[in-house]
């Protein structure tokens, strides 16, 4: 499989969408932006930030790396690799490291999301909104998501992460449903690429941030992060790296899908 | 016969070492036996009640809903249909608890631990007032603080955590939904071992905020009658006013009671009437109809496959329905799986005395076998003088009979010392066996059924070690008999 590009993350763009064009004319402009054209606009850089990650028509799979590191604890390391099927709203994540817990696995099929345990070959009923293993992450992150089905805006500001300048949009959950009642996207102004993301919980606090530094090119326009840091803001020094690698939207066989594979790959 | 008997006593006293170790042999025997049979008499008793206490109630109601995406929701919005089928069913309550829980994991100045918290109504419900027992802090301090949080003094230790400080709980709303919220540690109890991660509260109106209910909202309906042993009764008097009401989750029966012959049938033949038959039929069916639900609910928390309660509970994942569904439950469905333990431990004691026993037999059936050679001019003497070969046997057996009933019974007797003894040291709450114990103690029950088969076992296994020896001993000739020299 050929290793995707990288780009670097202040590379300028090779290619911007009209609807960029029209916003970033407008911000310039000093002329104060309507309410209307900027829900409009704020609504269609979802839309684009839930079509990076759509990979509806096709399969993605990757290899993910992550290393978490807990204060007065040794860092850990964990290795998974995941198979998404946005189709049928499918996905497979397999644990390869550590030992201990190779083989373990989760599998979502509709609204049930199921977790493997090799040793006593029994598949128990999760949740997305489960941390991974001992991780900051949560399954749920490496999955489809539909923020403009999920969230309403109600804040959109300017700001930046580091030196570049980003579209802070702050968006509130329509259902309790979701993982988290209030998110805040960092969103660079010139493509729709997530630099950084705040959770926070029902009550208003902030409970984790996720830092988006670097993505891959997965072709056809598409971009995923390549690396991501999730710091946990309750537990003060908790965090995980993760690296994605092995990228791919090549069509996997059903058979991946299923509970079975989990077994077999056992 | 009392004869016999008086001669088989003084028998067993003429060689008194002999007798003494024999009937030692079966004493420890029936001490070791009973000891068993009396914990685990008492196991599934001490576990019931220390559960009771944690969750304030012998019967609870719990109920669930549908959202429209099928998840499935536990909670009490609405307990008007409980309150009223409470009041219908006559059910006398002591205390009643409308408690709220989630497990949190608490996080202070760098510590964390997981917590159970139960949001409860701080002033008003009267069991937790009456059992609570502070070491630093108290009620007066969660008056004034509506994020009042008491936490066990194992907990606070754990977190370093001092009443007024600012504890952070990352918790998970009743969907799902990631929450933090603070709570200031307002009281301190004294350390409760096994329990203290279990045994936290907090005021239900500021929790419910948390785990995103509403403020009358709840989880937990508990109810603690005034007998532990009558809460089946009482969990089926609920159920049956509660279906009256509101729909009720309800498992098949698992072992159906058996029925007597219908008294309805008996009276037609009898009378002819069928008029009186069918009301009398209607009571006695109403009667077995109840009876049998409470045996029903008994038998299925034995069921190897979960307790009741989470039978009940996959019920509510598996079926659909509008609006909220309840269940009633008994602590005794919680914790059925101790009954079974509780019957494991039993037929293992049985196992341990069925061993003994038989290697005792053994001696007994050799020993019997020496008497035998010893008393052969002996035996000889009174066939001559006229007793019957069955007469000589059954006085070999009524010596066996008399020694392992004497050793059993002083087996018990001692067992009982035993057990007096076993339950004075205090082991504190603070062990993983708490549980198992009674506010600290050891304490026993041994079953009197129980007790009385293994005695009546072992005088049979006795007798039946004695048998061979006593058979050939009533098959001397007299004659033979008085010829032999010892």
């Amino acid at each position: 499989m050929n290793r995707p590009s990288v780009p670097r993350v202040f590379a300028a763009p090779s290619f911007v969408p009209a609807s960029f064009v029209l916003f970033f004319a407008l911000f310039f402009s000093g002329v104060a932006t309507p309410v209307f054209s900027q829900t409009a606009d704020v609504k269609a850089i979802l839309k684009a930030i839930d079509e990076m990650n759509d990979f509806t028509g096709r399969d993605f799979t990757g290899v993910f790396t992550i290393v978490s590191d807990k204060p007065n604890e040794k860092q850990s390391a964990q290795q998974i690799r995941m198979f998404r099927r946005d189709d049928k709203e499918q996905f497979l994540i397999l644990i390869m490291l550590p030992e201990a817990s190779k083989g373990q696995g989760y599998m979502k099929e509709g609204d049930n999301v199921w977790f493997y345990d090799p040793s006593s070959r029994k598949f128990s009923h999760t949740s997305l909104k489960e941390n991974l293993n001992d991780s900051e992450a949560k399954s749920g992150d490496f999955t489809k998501r539909s923020l403009l089905d999920d969230y309403d805006t109600t804040l959109v500001e300017d700001g930046n992460v580091g030196k570049v300048p980003v579209r802070v949009i702050t968006l509130k959950a329509k259902t309790n449903e979701v993982s988290y009642d209030i998110i805040k996207l960092y969103v660079r102004k010139d493509r729709p690429l997530v630099l950084k993301q705040e959770d926070f919980g029902l009550s208003g606090r902030l409970m984790r941030t996720t830092l988006y530094p670097k993505y891959a090119d997965i072709g056809s326009g598409k971009f995923y992060p390549s690396q991501m840091l999730v710091v946990d803001e309750i537990n003060k020094g908790e965090k995980s790296q993760i690296t994605m690698t092995d990228l791919s939207t090549a069509k996997q066989s059903d058979v991946v899908f299923t509970k079975a594979f989990l077994e077999q790959v056992n | 016969m009392k004869t016999l008997m008086i001669v088989a006593f003084r028998n067993l006293n003429r060689q008194k070492k002999r007798t003494f170790l024999l009937g030692g042999a079966v004493a420890f025997g029936i001490l070791i036996v009973t000891v068993i049979n009396g914990f685990s008499g008492a196991f599934s008793r001490n576990v019931a009640e220390n559960m009771a206490h944690l969750f304030a109630g012998h019967v609870f109601v719990e109920a669930s809903e549908k959202t429209p995406k099928g998840k499935t929701l536990d909670l009490i919005r609405d307990d008007s249909a409980v309150l009223e089928a409470l009041a219908a069913a006559g059910i006398p309550a002591d205390y009643v608890a409308k408690r709220s829980s989630m497990n949190v994991t608490l996080v202070f100045e760098g510590n964390k631990t997981s917590q159970n918290i139960f949001g409860t109504d701080l002033e008003g419900e009267k069991y937790l007032k009456e059992r609570l027992s502070f070491k630093d802090g108290g009620f007066e301090l969660t008056k004034t603080e509506p994020r009042a949080l008491i936490l066990s003094e194992g907990v606070a230790k754990k977190l370093n955590a001092h009443i007024g400080d600012t504890i952070l709980a990352q918790l998970k709303t009743v969907t799902g939904q990631n929450n933090v919220g603070e709570f200031v540690l307002a009281g301190i109890t004294q350390d409760m071992g096994l329990f203290s991660n279990m045994l936290a509260y907090a005021h239900r109106e500021y929790f419910n905020q948390l785990i995103d209910i509403g403020p009358e909202e709840y989880q937990l309906f508990g109810i603690m009658t005034a007998d532990l042993a009558k809460s089946e009764l009482v969990a089926a008097r609920l159920n049956a006013a509660l279906k009256e009401r509101a729909p009720v989750f309800e498992l098949p029966p698992v072992v159906p009671a058996p029925k007597k012959a219908a008294k309805s049938d008996k009276l037609k033949s009898a009378t002819g009437n069928t008029d009186t038959a069918k009301i009398e039929a209607a009571k006695t069916d109403g009667a077995s109809t109840v009876a049998s639900e409470t045996v029903a609910a008994a038998s299925d928390s034995s069921s190897p496959m979960g307790s009741r309660y989470r039978k009940l509970l996959r019920l509510s994942r598996k079926e659909t329905w509008e609006g909220s569904k309840y269940r009633v439950f008994t602590i005794n469905d919680m914790i059925s799986q101790i009954e079974e333990l509780v019957g494991v431990l039993n037929g293992v004691s049985l196992g341990i005395l069925i061993t003994l026993f038989l290697i005792i037999m053994v001696g007994i059936a050799n020993t019997f076998r020496m008497i035998m050679y010893e008393r052969v001019k002996e035996i000889g003497t009174m066939r001559a003088l006229g007793m019957h070969r069955g007469s000589v046997r059954t006085l070999f057996l009524m010596e066996a009979g008399l020694l392992s009933a004497a050793g059993a019974l002083a087996g018990m007797l001692v067992a009982a010392l035993v057990m007096l003894g076993l339950s004075i040291p205090d082991f504190g709450t603070g062990t993983f066996f708490a549980l198992l114990m009674k506010n600290g103690h050891l304490s026993f029950s041994p079953p009197l059924v129980q007790s009385i088969v293994n005695l009546l076992l072992v005088v049979a296994m006795t007798a039946l070690a004695a048998y061979l020896p006593a058979r050939s001993a009533a098959r001397l000739e007299p004659a033979a008999a008085l010829r032999t020299s010892k």
